[in-house]
């Protein structure tokens, strides 16, 4: 018997079975169902392939893993459950941290080419510009100079 | 020799956050000095707020408003009744008004005079004392016409390719290589502006531009009895965006030879500035073996991050060393005192994003230091902690020490693996790649390796290890006895992730 859960990591998803310490993931290999064990505050993954050591955090509905000084954030929601974003187009619009808007260099209504600077954020001592992704025309502002913008707040929008 | 000074520190602000600031205070507290930390509005729950004898509010979390404002750092020390104040690094610490106000409220400040924090400041005048004390300088250019076309004609003297520097420039901020004569106009406006909004001077010189150069520095000890000694080199090559990664100490691949002269040109640059208290003379060196050959590049007037790997090489204490010249004592210890003792490094553990190089905040889920023989760990944080977006992403100096480099190395990768951080991503998986490397193990390597090889040290995990952290992560999920997490049926976006944090102790 044991648990089943949905695991997602970008664009990677699995359906996990958990039947006391063995885990076994598909898609993958049935075979290679991997043993996972609490070893000195650790956890420890075993398969065929090897073993790995780490360790694991879980927050609502993310699961943080450490192994190899890797860091994977997994979602445990269903596909149909997680929020659906726009394109590539729209996140490449939005601050990726905490950060504040140092600079406009575009006005409403302004045709931009491929790689114009639109706008600087500035964050932990460095300056992140977002650029044009192709030619297009700037449609709207959602941003000021001096703004304290979070992370996947529209900054504009773009055509 | 007077053992006991005239005058001893008993209590001591230190003007600086994070790591560095426990770090100073660790030393007070073994020389039984009182500690008084400053904290901004962000840093009100921070760990070296909360471990200080005494804290003080400083203002909002913006360093310009708090920990870079003289006017509240000042008050601070006064309103806590301190008698001295250490920089640390950074902030305040290279800021030759910041000394003058120390010393005009009565307070000792830890590091050199005034004078000399200007005088080394200036890029351009420190270039020109190092030319004078017969050290020997990258080729280059200080135009004293700072127009763009007198700056444009000082490249095409320099030669291509070349380094546009800002005279008051550090930390990479204003610095502008130019390879085609195509960027040369480009490139002058933006090593301005950014001079301009980083340090409020856009002046600007040129070098001639040393590729494929390794970076030693040396440390540098004076005191008020005009003493100068050196204490060792370190080896700063691995480098990105002119952010140290890796540091060690002695620096490997160093002909004795090289070294001794290394070592004599930084004393006697020292002692040309009348230098007073911990300081480092960077150079790059170009070349191998007796042949190699080093450039001043800059001297930094205080404590350097990476003076851990001195301390774990030399078994001195170089905060105790600070505070103790500081009061007026001699130095602590002689040249001949100074002898290195196996080989140390430290990795830089930031808060960042390795493979989109964007600095990262949010919460430590989980916190955990490597422990045993050999290893040191500075950190400024503690699980449950936040890494805010107002200041440096530093989160730690992992260092550890061998019997030999190869020792230490394998003691960092170790130390690496078994370092858990979670609830926001960093750089752990990167070091280890670069540990790694063929190049690093046998030390040819150049300050541009980083960037060169970017793409294979921050290559995306292998599918063996992804499917690991999967079947780590539905364990741990399961194991997850709330039950909003089994049914993942509710939506939790609304509530703090940290309430719904288990407890791990598996």
């Amino acid at each position: 018997m044991g648990k089943r859960l949905h695991l997602t990591l970008g664009d990677d998803s699995w359906t996990a079975q958990v039947s006391a310490n063995t885990v076994t993931l598909e898609p993958g290999d049935e075979a290679a169902a991997i043993e996972v064990e609490p070893v000195a505050s650790r956890l420890r993954a075993r398969s065929p392939a090897g073993e790995k050591t780490g360790n694991a955090v879980v927050a609502g509905d993310s699961v943080w893993v450490t192994v190899e000084g890797e860091v994977f954030v997994f979602d445990t929601r269903r596909r149909s459950q997680q929020d659906r974003r726009g394109g590539r187009d729209q996140a490449a619009f939005t601050a990726p941290m905490p950060a504040t808007v140092v600079r406009i260099a575009v006005k409403a209504g302004q045709s931009v080419h491929a790689g114009d600077v639109l706008i600087s954020l500035e964050a932990m001592k460095m300056e992140l510009p977002i650029r044009a992704p192709r030619d297009g025309v700037v449609r709207a502002l959602h941003c000021r100079e001096g703004e304290l913008v979070q992370p996947d707040q529209s900054l504009l929008d773009f055509e | 020799m007077d053992e006991a000074a005239d005058f001893m520190i008993r209590r001591i602000l230190i003007a600086n956050r994070g790591e560095i600031a426990r770090r100073i205070m660790r030393t007070c507290r073994a020389m039984g000095i009182e500690s008084v930390a400053i904290y901004s509005d962000a840093d009100a729950h921070a760990l070296h707020t909360r471990e200080a004898d005494f804290a003080e509010p400083v203002g909002p979390a913006p360093a310009s408003q708090s920990y870079l404002n003289i006017t509240q750092v000042i008050d601070a020390a006064r309103r806590a009744g301190a008698d001295a104040v250490h920089p640390g690094y950074g902030f305040l610490s290279e800021r030759g008004e910041f000394a003058d106000a120390c010393v005009e409220a009565g307070l000792t400040f830890v590091g050199p005079p005034a004078s000399v924090i200007r005088g080394m400041g200036s890029k351009t005048a420190a270039r020109a004392t190092m030319i004078a004390a017969g050290v020997p300088v990258v080729p280059g250019e200080t135009p004293a016409d700072q127009s763009p076309a007198a700056i444009a004609k000082a490249v095409r003297a320099v030669g291509l390719p070349a380094l546009l520097k800002a005279a008051a420039g550090g930390g990479g901020k204003g610095m502008r290589v130019i390879r085609e004569s195509s960027e040369v106009d480009d490139a002058i406006v933006a090593a301005r502006t950014e001079s301009e909004r980083a340090f409020g001077d856009g002046t600007l010189y040129v070098e001639r531009l040393i590729e494929h150069a390794r970076h030693i520095e040396v440390q540098i000890f004076g005191d008020t009895h005009g003493n100068v000694v050196h204490v060792l080199e370190r080896d700063c090559t691995l480098q990105r965006r002119h952010q140290k990664v890796i540091e060690e100490a002695p620096a490997p691949r160093l002909s004795p030879k090289v070294r001794a002269t290394l070592l004599d040109a930084a004393v006697a640059a020292a002692r040309a500035v009348g230098y007073v208290n911990a300081g480092t003379i960077e150079f790059i060196l170009e070349g191998d073996g007796d042949e190699a050959r080093f450039y001043f590049l800059e001297m930094n007037t205080r404590l350097q991050v990476e003076h851990p790997v001195t301390e774990a090489v030399t078994g001195l204490d170089l905060v105790r060393a600070q505070l103790l010249v500081a009061s007026g004592a001699p130095l602590p210890f002689t040249q001949a005192d100074v002898r290195a003792s196996g080989h140390a490094i430290e990795c830089r553990v930031y808060a960042e994003d390795a493979r989109r190089l964007l600095p990262q905040s949010g919460r430590l889920l989980m916190y955990r230091e490597p422990v045993g023989d050999g290893i040191r760990v500075d950190a400024g944080v503690a699980e449950g902690d936040t890494v805010t977006v107002h200041y440096d992403p530093l989160i730690a100096k992992l260092i550890t020490h061998g019997a030999t480099r190869d020792e230490a190395i394998d003691r960092m990768t170790s130390s690496l693996l078994s370092y858990d951080i979670l609830g926001l991503r960093h750089n752990i998986s990167f070091l280890l790649a670069l540990l790694r490397r063929e190049e690093v193990r046998d030390s040819r390597v150049h300050t541009r390796f980083i960037e060169e090889q970017l793409d294979a040290l921050a290559a995306p995990p292998d599918a063996g290890l992804v499917r690991a952290a999967a079947a780590i992560a539905a364990w741990a999920a399961t194991r997850q006895t709330s039950p909003v997490t089994l049914s993942g049926e509710d939506d939790l976006s609304a509530l703090d992730p940290w309430a719904l944090i288990k407890s791990v102790a598996w």
